[in-house]
């Protein structure tokens, strides 16, 4: 049977260079173990991990925003079904939020299945819309951080505060 | 080697030629406080390590003040020793020209060497040389000792571990692990350079070198960190007890500590229960998706249409196609012109089924064969068997939908929709949560005012104490500061000793994996070899270590013994010797320990006896070795003994034998009428081999010196 799921979680979404400096000074990959993490506000063990939070950061504040095209792409080489995977003992699974993260695009992604079904269309002019909608919603979601993170870069020092930002957004 | 003589002429107090005809044995030389004691030990030491700096001050004033100006005379301190039966003598001399009155030139500065054959032939040699020969440098260092406080010369870790190292047999198996070392060495480079050889596994090879390499440095890092933090944590435990020391009531202040230590604990383990990683919980508990159900619901919807209108084209196209046209009618005559089910709904096993037993399960009706619900259903499942062999007939205008999407989104959909439940549940959790850790947190604060009341009680305890005030300052300032650190420093022990733990580990690994490499591609007689040499590296390097472990070993045990006979009947603790592994060398170091617990507060007699036990100890190891014995020199060793030990002491280095020369006080009476100084009876007690009494010529003026004139009487 045709899963487009299969499809999608093969890609390397992308975000703009832009915020490479937010997933330096927020994510662990870059230096920091242990207890230091959070004392040193890396909340995030992966650069993956910044990148789940703020796709869903950006969907619950509807920040659709298209990486603008004068702005140079990047990405960490990672594909979305490694994501999560069980490398460390102390960490669980991903695959759930590997599954909410498409459905949210395909509810938010206007793709006519119908005429990928029909054959109208090809799978990967679909796919390739999914990921626009996730980078573009990640992009919302980064921008939001850096937002807070201009705002008050000691914000980002208590270990609620990223909590605390998905919990407050108001969605109906 | 023994001195048979020790000379001194015109040297400060020693006015003319003084002599000391030395016995083998014990030499006890007393002495009032400034009759002449120190200058006689300092008169040898100059003789053996002296230079020729400042030589005016070492002129005797009374000689030079009865020489006539112009006039030459000689300060010289010469020793006479005896070795192999042959005798030899070093003096060190200059000579003083009067110029003035109290002022004087020194020239002719010079160490002299002299060695009298059994014959009596007299050969003049050089005299440092003779002097190193007869006493060798690193021998004469540990056996001159002035005053109490430099007989810890332990205190520095080098310096046991030095004498040690001079005395002991490992010492000659430095070389052989030195070459043993050089051969292994070679060897692995012979076998590395073989797998080298070997295209294969070149890059692995290289990571694995370059991985070794940086192991091995990380290692050396942690393990400079660790016994730097050991030493931390011995200073500081150190100044407790030195603290602790001064506070009168020693008992109530360690059950202090002890609480403040079982609320620490508390407090340790209140901040573990408390789970504060919250963003981790984002994604490992999915708290993520707490906002994720009116998504969701957006998604279930659409696919919900997607699948209709997916039939609903189908339908249409059905009917486009023209197939089946009574049943098209039959779908047309559905209420309100709805969209029918797809064809396969209830699927064929279920439809037949319901046939049998005439009753419609999807309305839960009966339906009767021949009635109306019946023929339904019956006409519903000839249209799908039809569809079913049709199928070749469309196949002309192939099937509206080429791929079938939409049916894995709904199983998506579906399987997701138990899990909303969940995603409800996930605010309750987190509040949980923060009501949990707030709870605790409320416990922290409330433990730690407790232990805020501990340590200042504890500070009150440690100001009612009989220190001196600026010291107590300095202690009640400092108390709580180090046990701190001491908790810190704990902590870095424990965790660079995991860390070096871990290391080693890797290395193991990594170095397991080269000699795999090394074993398929290099050549078989290059790894025998190699193991080989690594074998006897190993054996040189634990031999060494063997006879070096064997050495403190006897050390321990004869000082102890020493120890235990200068304290006779009194309390000593036991003297241990712990060796310690650094990075590049073994240290040694010695505490008084009592029942395997360092004894911190022992009074200055008893360690003093402690050192002069170990010097003894090393010393009788020395001659067991050397089959020579070296002669030792101590000024004022015992002066916090007391006239019995003293006593006590004196004779039992009696028994001991080797040659020693002690310069004491004790045994000195001055009557209180006559001023006459004299000795008093109980030092005919004291069993010796010779004894001199150094006395300064009466009358004399202290505050000038050319009145001062030491006299030697041999007792």
């Amino acid at each position: 049977m045709e899963n487009l799921f299969d499809k999608w979680k093969i890609k390397i979404p992308k975000y703009s260079e832009v915020h490479k400096e937010l997933f330096e000074s927020l994510s662990q990959k870059f230096g920091a173990e242990g207890e230091k993490k959070i004392n040193l506000g890396k909340h995030f063990s992966t650069n993956y991990e910044l990148y789940i939070y703020a796709f869903f950061l950006g969907i619950y504040n509807n920040e659709f925003a298209p990486i603008p095209s004068g702005e140079k792409k990047t990405d960490f080489s990672h594909h979305i079904q490694h994501w999560g995977s069980k490398s460390r003992l102390d960490r669980k699974d991903f695959t759930s939020l590997q599954e909410n993260i498409f459905i949210a695009l395909v509810a938010k992604t206007d793709i006519d299945i119908l005429a990928l079904e029909k054959g109208d269309i090809e799978e990967d002019e679909v796919v390739k819309q999914l990921i626009h909608t996730m980078e573009s919603y990640t992009n919302g979601g980064l921008i939001l951080i850096k937002e807070k993170f201009d705002e008050n870069r000691n914000y980002f020092l208590q270990p609620t505060s990223f909590l605390d930002m998905i919990l407050d957004c108001k969605i109906e | 080697m023994i001195i048979k003589k020790i000379s001194i002429e015109n040297y400060l107090c020693y006015c003319g030629i003084k002599e000391f005809e030395l016995s083998n044995g014990l030499n006890i030389i007393l002495g009032e406080n400034g009759e002449g004691k120190t200058k006689f030990f300092e008169a040898v030491d100059w003789l053996f390590n002296g230079n020729n700096n400042n030589l005016t001050s070492l002129v005797s004033a009374k000689t030079l003040n009865e020489s006539e100006v112009g006039e030459d005379f000689r300060v010289r301190v010469a020793i006479t020793v005896e070795q192999y039966d042959e005798k030899k003598i070093i003096s060190k001399s200059f000579t003083v020209k009067k110029i003035a009155d109290n002022e004087c030139s020194t020239a002719n500065y010079m160490l002299e060497g002299i060695e009298e054959n059994k014959l009596g032939e007299r050969n003049q040699v050089d005299g440092q040389r003779l002097l190193d020969n007869v006493f060798p440098f690193q021998i004469r260092k540990y056996s001159m000792f002035k005053g109490e406080s430099e007989l810890n010369i332990f205190e520095s870790e080098d310096a046991l571990t030095n004498l040690i190292n001079l005395f002991s047999d490992a010492k000659h198996y430095d070389k052989y692990s030195e070459k043993g070392a050089f051969l292994r060495e070679k060897a692995e480079k012979a076998v590395e350079d073989s797998t080298k050889s070997d295209k294969k596994n070149e890059a692995l090879y290289k990571s694995l070198e370059s991985e070794i390499f940086r192991l091995q440095q990380e290692q050396n890092k942690y393990q400079v960190h660790l016994n730097s933090t050991e030493e931390e944590i011995s200073k500081i435990e150190t100044n407790l007890h030195e603290a602790e020391k001064f506070v009168d009531n020693a008992v109530a202040l360690e059950t202090i500590n002890k609480r403040v230590k079982n609320i620490e604990d508390e407090i340790a383990l209140a901040n573990r229960r408390i789970d504060e990683n919250y963003t981790t919980s984002l994604f490992d508990e999915k708290w993520i998706a707490v906002n994720f159900e009116p998504i969701h619901k957006e998604f279930a919807e659409k696919v919900k249409q997607l699948s209709i209108d997916r039939r609903k084209l189908q339908s249409e196209f059905d009917k486009e196609q023209g197939i089946k046209e009574g049943e098209r009618k039959a779908k047309a005559e559905l209420l309100n012109n709805a969209v029918p089910l797809p064809d396969n709904i209830p699927s064929k096993a279920v439809m037949e089924e319901m046939l049998h037993d005439e009753i419609c399960k999807v309305c839960n009706r009966e339906a009767l064969k021949g009635s109306e619900a019946y023929n339904f259903m019956f006409n519903r499942l000839q249209t799908y068997l039809q569809s079913q062999s049709k199928q070749e007939e469309v196949i002309n205008d192939g099937p509206l939908f080429k791929k079938d999407y939409t049916n894995r989104l709904m199983n998506l959909s579906v399987s997701h929709e138990d899990n909303l439940k969940n995603l409800r549940e996930i605010r309750t959790t987190i509040k949980d949560l923060f009501e949990f850790n707030a709870k605790w947190k409320k416990e922290i604060d409330l433990l730690k005012e407790k232990l805020e009341q501990e340590i200042s009680e504890r500070e009150k305890m440690l100001g009612n104490s009989s220190l001196a005030e600026e010291r107590l300052n300095n202690v009640q300032k400092n108390y709580s500061s180090w046990q701190r650190d001491l908790k810190i420093k704990n902590k870095e022990q424990v965790d660079y000793e995991v860390k070096l733990k871990d290391i080693e580990g890797k290395l193991k690994s990594k170095k397991a994996e080269k000699d795999r490499i090394d074993l398929n591609s290099a050549s078989k007689f290059l790894i025998k070899t190699r193991e080989i040499l690594r074998d006897i590296e190993t054996i040189f390097k634990e031999t060494k270590e063997k006879k070096f472990d064997a050495f403190i070993e006897k050390l321990e045990k004869k000082s102890n013994k020493i120890f235990k006979q200068i304290n006779i009947d009194a309390f000593t603790g036991t003297i241990v010797f712990e060796k310690r592994n650094k990075t590049n060398k073994a240290i040694v170091k010695i505490e008084l320990q009592e029942e395997g617990r360092t004894f911190y507060n022992p009074n200055q007699s008893l360690i003093t006896s402690m050192h002069i036990s170990i010097l003894f100890a090393i010393s009788e190891l020395a001659s067991e070795i050397q089959s020579e014995n070296f002669p030792m020199i101590f000024d004022a060793p015992t002066s916090s003994f007391g006239e019995n030990k003293t006593e006590q002491f004196l004779n039992l280095i009696f028994e001991n034998g080797n040659q020693k020369v002690l310069l004491i006080k004790d045994f000195l009476y001055t009557d209180k009428n006559t001023k006459l100084l004299s000795i008093k009876d109980e030092f005919k007690k004291v069993k010796r081999n010779k004894a001199f009494w150094v006395k300064l010529e009466r009358p004399f003026d202290p505050n000038n010196l050319i009145t001062i004139n030491t006299q030697v009487i041999t007792l």
